[in-house]
């Protein structure tokens, strides 16, 4: 009796360990508000999480086969296209605007720089369509999954059902960009009471709070919101911005406030990619030309920042980077799950 | 054991009987006369003729009525009929046995709801060409065809309709009178919807906006119970 007991502590001690010590898929980092994702619809699993990083690495969604998503969105630079002001997609067509980084995606409500698209199940749809990125459908592209013995193999593991659907399909990408959390940063450290910031940190931080958190609000450093930010309209590319999808009048010339988390990485920004440096895109809030009709109300009164006060918010910038999300294998390209089947083609 | 099994055959004939078969059949017609794509047919005795080439487009928010009320709602309620494929023009409503109506409602298009629902299967699966892909969005109504008078390349004419967001939300509401009867038939007659278009200015709607909206207030016209 007495050992019956011993073995079930031990059976449970057992137990426990081994639940406590999986990772979740996914969590709410402490302090973050809820996501936005309906995650009820579209139950994470790992097998799914899976297949969603084998489409996000595949060529297989391009006309060509030769386009992957991580073409333009690699993990080291956190999701962003690096160097790039615009990015090169199939044939080298040049696209019209920056490829954005990719992270913390559960709690976008809209996306692109547009908020064109309404839903993250929906986002993968429009690169690849868009004629100069994959320029595919998704109907061909499911056509060929089902040819596929990888992704046929990896769809029945999933779903005990090896037919392959837009569906599933457009889920399983959502499903690895769902996991793309960057959570743990140097910021987020001292948020955590785990780290402390130098003094240069602190005061770019105070300053960053005072001019720049209206629209870049923490934690996700987003409101998730679009505003016109000042920028002198580029003359080639003529870029509306959201009016191009509304047609309101208040909306013309402004974009997706977008994230500043890894924005070491993330250069070049804008949405068209006209700053390399942070330097730059410090300059250019300090010296908005105040006739832009739309411009944000936040801006109409010019961000004042010394020399010394822009070193400090880049300081405090810095301290966004999150090595642990950047380098995490992960998020890498599946090197073992394509050793058999390159690319997975 | 022996109980469990004679209570589950005595349920049996409960269940095929709590259920019954309607069906469905949508036909499209020009004039009464069959609707063959890719083939010459005239909207009206003085015009041109026109060519169809594509006719596809979303039924959905089956209701039943009787005397006013609703008696009979469709669950997931979306049927995407595609001309080219037969199949899709009918299909069977799965009502309580004697059930009694006199009206049919339903929808032309996709509810708002469903437009921000992220990705969905069976009939809304956006591998089957109706959803847009550059913005989200189900299409409503897709009409392609040729007429001589489209000052466009081939003489082509395109009509996606849909869109979600108001004020341009074209979801379309029918109400039609019905028998009560197993086999309900709806004729869709084409002319109707193709009546004092102008298609020297009229070649395309492809986005979202007031042109589609007002586009989909032909579909209140067009269909009927009368063959």
């Amino acid at each position: 009796m007495r050992k019956g007991i011993i073995y079930i502590a031990l059976f449970s001690f057992f137990a426990l360990v081994s639940f406590t010590s999986t990772e979740p898929l996914f969590h709410v980092p402490s302090g973050w508000p809820k996501p936005s994702y309906d995650f009820s619809k579209n139950t994470l699993s790992q097998d799914k999480i899976n297949i969603g990083r084998a489409l996000f690495y595949s060529p297989i969604l391009s006309k060509d086969n030769t386009i992957s998503c991580a073409s333009c969105h690699l993990s080291f630079t956190g999701f962003a296209h690096t160097d790039h002001d615009l990015s090169h997609g199939i044939d080298g067509k040049i696209g019209k605007r920056n490829a954005p980084a990719l992270m913390n995606l559960a709690w976008g409500k809209t996306f692109m720089w547009d908020g064109r698209i309404n839903h993250l199940d929906m986002q993968a749809l429009a690169p690849i369509s868009d004629s100069n990125e994959m320029n595919e459908n998704i109907a061909h592209v499911v056509e060929k999954l089902n040819q596929s013995n990888l992704f046929k193999n990896l769809f029945y593991s999933a779903y005990r059902d090896s037919l392959i659907t837009g569906e599933r399909t457009l889920k399983c990408i959502t499903q690895f960009m769902l996991t793309l959390v960057s959570a743990n940063s140097k910021y987020d450290q001292v948020m955590r009471h785990e780290d402390t910031f130098s003094s240069q940190e602190k005061n770019g931080y105070l300053l960053f709070q005072k001019n720049c958190a209206s629209c870049h609000t923490e934690p996700l450093f987003t409101n998730n919101q679009f505003a016109n930010n000042g920028l002198q309209q580029d003359t080639v590319l003529l870029d509306n911005g959201r009016y191009a999808i509304t047609h309101i009048a208040s909306d013309s010339l402004t974009f997706k406030v977008p994230t500043l988390r890894n924005i070491e990485f993330t250069y070049p920004y804008m949405h068209d990619g006209r700053f390399k440096k942070l330097s730059q895109v410090l300059n250019h809030y300090t010296s908005i030309p105040q006739h832009a009709s739309t411009l944000d109300s936040q801006l109409q009164k010019p961000i004042q920042l010394s020399a010394n006060d822009k070193v400090d918010v880049i300081s405090f910038l810095l301290t966004l980077t999150d090595k642990e999300f950047l380098y995490h294998p992960k998020f890498q390209y599946p090197k073992k799950l394509f050793s058999q089947s390159p690319n997975g083609l | 054991m022996r109980f469990i099994l004679c209570f589950l055959i005595g349920c049996m004939p409960l269940c095929s009987v709590a259920q019954n078969d309607i069906s469905i059949s949508f036909h499209h017609q020009i004039h009464h006369q069959k609707l063959i794509l890719n083939e010459r047919s005239r909207i009206s005795p003085q015009s041109d003729s026109v060519i169809i080439t594509t006719l596809k487009y979303y039924i959905s928010s089956i209701q039943l009525l009787w005397q006013g009320k609703t008696v009979f709602r469709e669950s997931n309620s979306h049927h995407l009929l595609n001309i080219e494929e037969s199949k899709s023009c009918t299909f069977p409503l799965h009502t309580p046995k004697n059930i009694h109506f006199d009206q049919m409602e339903f929808c032309v298009g996709i509810d708002s709801i469903s437009n921000v629902s992220g990705a969905l299967g069976g009939d809304l699966d956006p591998t089957l060409g109706m959803y847009w892909t550059w913005q989200s969005g189900y299409i409503n109504f897709k009409l392609e065809g040729i007429h001589p008078k489209c000052p466009s390349r081939k003489n082509e004419f395109q009509f996606h309709i849909g869109g979600y967001q108001m004020p341009y939300y074209p979801l379309q509401e029918i109400k039609l009178s019905i028998p009560n009867k197993k086999q309900i038939d709806i004729y869709l007659q084409l002319e109707k919807l193709m009546a004092n278009l102008d298609f020297k200015t009229q070649k395309s709607i492809m986005i979202p906006g007031k042109e589609a909206m007002d586009f989909s207030k032909r579909f209140t016209q067009m269909f009927s119970t009368a063959q």
